[in-house]
């Protein structure tokens, strides 16, 4: 091109420019620090941008009010490259002009620069709604945020009224770690929240027998929730669970343990247990009435068992027959009276816990030998066909004679009282497949136990109807106190029965024997 | 039937004394009654029966008592004697006696019978 043409070329460039563009000379200060410039020459779009006829020749601040105060950071840069000859860039909002600029710089000698000014305006703009639109995103997710808490805090509440229930409350997830304990729990047992957190159940709060012997932890409700082994656990009838305060201290608990189930899995329990020092208290108190009441009525008891027998034998002048029947049904009314107060007395004792277990080294097959002689006779008399199996090697047991003798006693009387004449019955004694009981087996071709009836037969009085029908003497406390004594020693008790057909009693004794126990002092 | 043998019953309720009494006359024996243990002393100590029976629970002296204060005499050392327990003496007692430490007859759940029998054996031997 000749030179003419591409000045007219570079000319119209210039002008038709889309950006701003300003060649300008720096002005400096007398240390040679850029203070000012000077525009040389603008483009169109330049003075267009700018709001100005002709930027050419004037000053900075003449273009740009108060450039020095607003955009101090334009001037740097600028006097920066007019120095150094490096081209730098620059965002910046030019409030005169109410526009952004991106402001591209580079000196085409010292002193001097180039400035291009590309009108960002819209890009802000857009760049702008993009923040708004972040910002209300983030209200939005506030929002949410204070709902999701109101939400939480209604959570919040339903659990401080968990936690404040008037019942002791522990859940734990499904290892048996501790995932909350209610406010009652934590004053119960004397422990804060955070002290048994995520700890496992079995190593903070422990449980005990009456005797103060740890529970194993697999007879430990809350475990046995956790191993699915039942639906609501809780301790076997008549056997006391005691917890521990942190002062050592200790207070018997009725507790019920539900296991909380996801999925067919169990992934956690909840214990709600009370302290029942109060009830076993009151529960006391009318047992030793009932002993006391019963003792009282042993001395008028023997009265007239004793007169009735002097009258009876004669002593006093001779009866005749009807005298004698009329009689004979006064002693017996006074017999059932004297039975029934001993079976009283033995429960007082059972469940006031007066009855020392005395345990020594017995041959439970020779027991059970005795206790057969003792019913010899109305075995006989009935043509009973009775016979003792039992296995070889069963090792003598550690246990209270008496005790074992009232258990023996009472599952053959049963089993004599309940079978009609020329009936079968058969008494077993073997060890289990654990080897670790010795059971006793009372089968009978009896009466049996109607269906219905079967749930209530180890409770206090309870007679069977039928069992009321063919015998009207007795006390209803015999299986009572068998399931008591077998509780106690740490065995088990149940039984098969169809009525008409026959029943079987099973009772389990542990090999490891009774333990000893004083008799408590109370009133006996 | 024995004969003329004394029988000292020392025991605090009227019905069983009685009863116990009436019993043992009329097995022909001489009975004496007494109802505790500070009468029963004084009786035994006088009248040197052959035979005490003797009720633990009494009051102003109980059995136990009245026993010990009876074995400090010469005579009262070599007396026999059943003490009579209705199996409710305070726990303890009816332990001790248990244990084997003296005869005893049991009131509860005994017939006169049982009762006399056992008196003849003592007697006896």
């Amino acid at each position: 091109m000749k030179s003419q043409d591409s000045e007219i070329f570079y000319k119209s460039l210039f002008d038709n420019m889309t950006d701003g563009l300003a060649y300008c000379r720096v002005v400096f200060d007398v240390t040679g620090y850029p203070v000012d410039f000077i525009y040389v020459r603008v483009n169109k779009k330049f003075n267009e941008l700018m709001g100005v006829k002709n930027a050419a020749g004037k000053k900075a601040a003449e273009i740009i009010p108060k450039i020095h105060l607003f955009n101090p950071d334009l001037l740097e840069i600028c006097g920066r490259v007019a120095l150094t000859g490096e081209s730098e860039k620059l965002e910046t909002y030019i409030e005169p002009i109410a526009g952004w600029f991106l402001v591209s710089v580079y000196s085409p000698r010292a002193n001097f620069f180039v400035a291009m000014f590309q009108n960002i305006s819209n890009r802000k703009q857009i760049e702008k709604k993009l923040e708004n639109a972040k910002i209300a995103a983030r209200n939005v997710l506030e929002d949410l945020s204070a709902e999701k808490l109101k939400a939480e805090i209604a959570q919040a509440k339903e659990e401080a009224i968990l936690l404040s229930i008037g019942e002791g409350l522990i859940a734990t997830d499904g290892k048996g770690n501790i995932v909350l304990v209610n406010k009652t729990a934590g004053k119960l047992l004397d422990i804060k929240s955070k002290e048994v957190m995520g700890k496992s159940i079995d190593q903070v709060i422990p449980i005990e027998d009456e005797r103060g012997m740890p529970i194993p932890p697999e007879s430990r409700p809350i475990n046995m929730a956790l191993a699915g082994r039942c639906d609501r656990c809780h301790a076997a009838p008549g056997i006391n669970y005691y917890y521990t305060r942190k002062d050592k201290t200790k207070f018997p608990v009725a507790s019920m343990v539900t296991p909380v189930i996801l999925d067919g899995k169990v992934i956690g329990a909840i214990e709600v247990f009370r302290d029942v020092t109060r009830e076993r208290e009151i529960d006391k108190t009318k047992t030793e009435f009932v002993s006391i009441a019963s003792h009282q009525l042993r001395t008028p008891l023997s009265s007239v068992s004793w007169y009735a027998e002097m009258l009876l034998t004669g002593d006093v002048g001779k009866l005749n027959k009807e005298q004698k029947k009329y009689l004979n049904e006064v002693y017996r009314g006074n017999q059932r009276m004297v039975k029934l107060v001993n079976a009283l007395l033995d429960v007082s004792r059972l469940e006031l816990g007066t009855f020392a277990v005395n345990p020594e080294p017995i041959n439970i097959v020779d027991l059970v030998r005795s206790v057969v002689d003792e019913q010899k006779k109305q075995i006989g008399q009935k043509k009973i066909t009775f016979s003792l199996v039992f296995e070889e090697n069963i090792p003598v047991i550690s246990a209270d004679p008496k005790l074992l003798r009232m258990v023996a006693q009472n599952l053959l009387s049963n089993a004599v009282k309940y079978t009609s004449e020329k009936g079968k019955i058969e008494f077993s004694l073997f060890l289990d497949d654990g080897k670790k009981f010795v059971l006793l087996k009372v089968s009978d071709t009896g009466y049996g136990i109607n269906e219905h009836q079967q749930d209530k037969i180890f409770t206090k009085f309870f007679r069977a109807d039928n069992a009321r029908e063919k015998d009207t003497e007795g006390t209803g406390l015999g299986l009572y106190i068998a399931k008591s004594i077998i509780d106690q020693a740490g065995g088990s008790v149940r039984f098969e029965s169809k009525e008409n057909i026959g029943t079987t009693f099973y009772a389990a004794l542990p090999l490891a024997g009774m333990q000893k126990k004083e008799k408590n002092t109370a009133a006996d | 039937m024995e004969n003329n043998k004394k029988i000292l019953v020392v025991e605090d309720e009227i019905s069983l004394r009685s009863a116990l009494s009436n019993k043992l006359a009329h097995e022909g024996f001489a009975v004496l009654e007494a109802k505790n243990g500070k009468e029963g002393l004084e009786m035994a100590l006088s009248a040197h029966p052959d035979l005490i029976l003797l009720d633990i629970v009494m009051p102003v002296m109980d059995g136990m008592t009245m026993l010990q204060k009876l074995r400090e005499d010469a005579w009262g050392a070599e007396a026999k004697i059943f003490m009579l327990t209705n199996l409710s003496d305070t726990s303890k007692v009816a332990d001790a006696i248990m244990q084997g430490s003296y005869d005893y007859l049991v009131k509860t759940n005994w017939t006169l019978e049982d009762i006399v029998v056992r008196i003849g054996k003592k007697l006896g031997g």
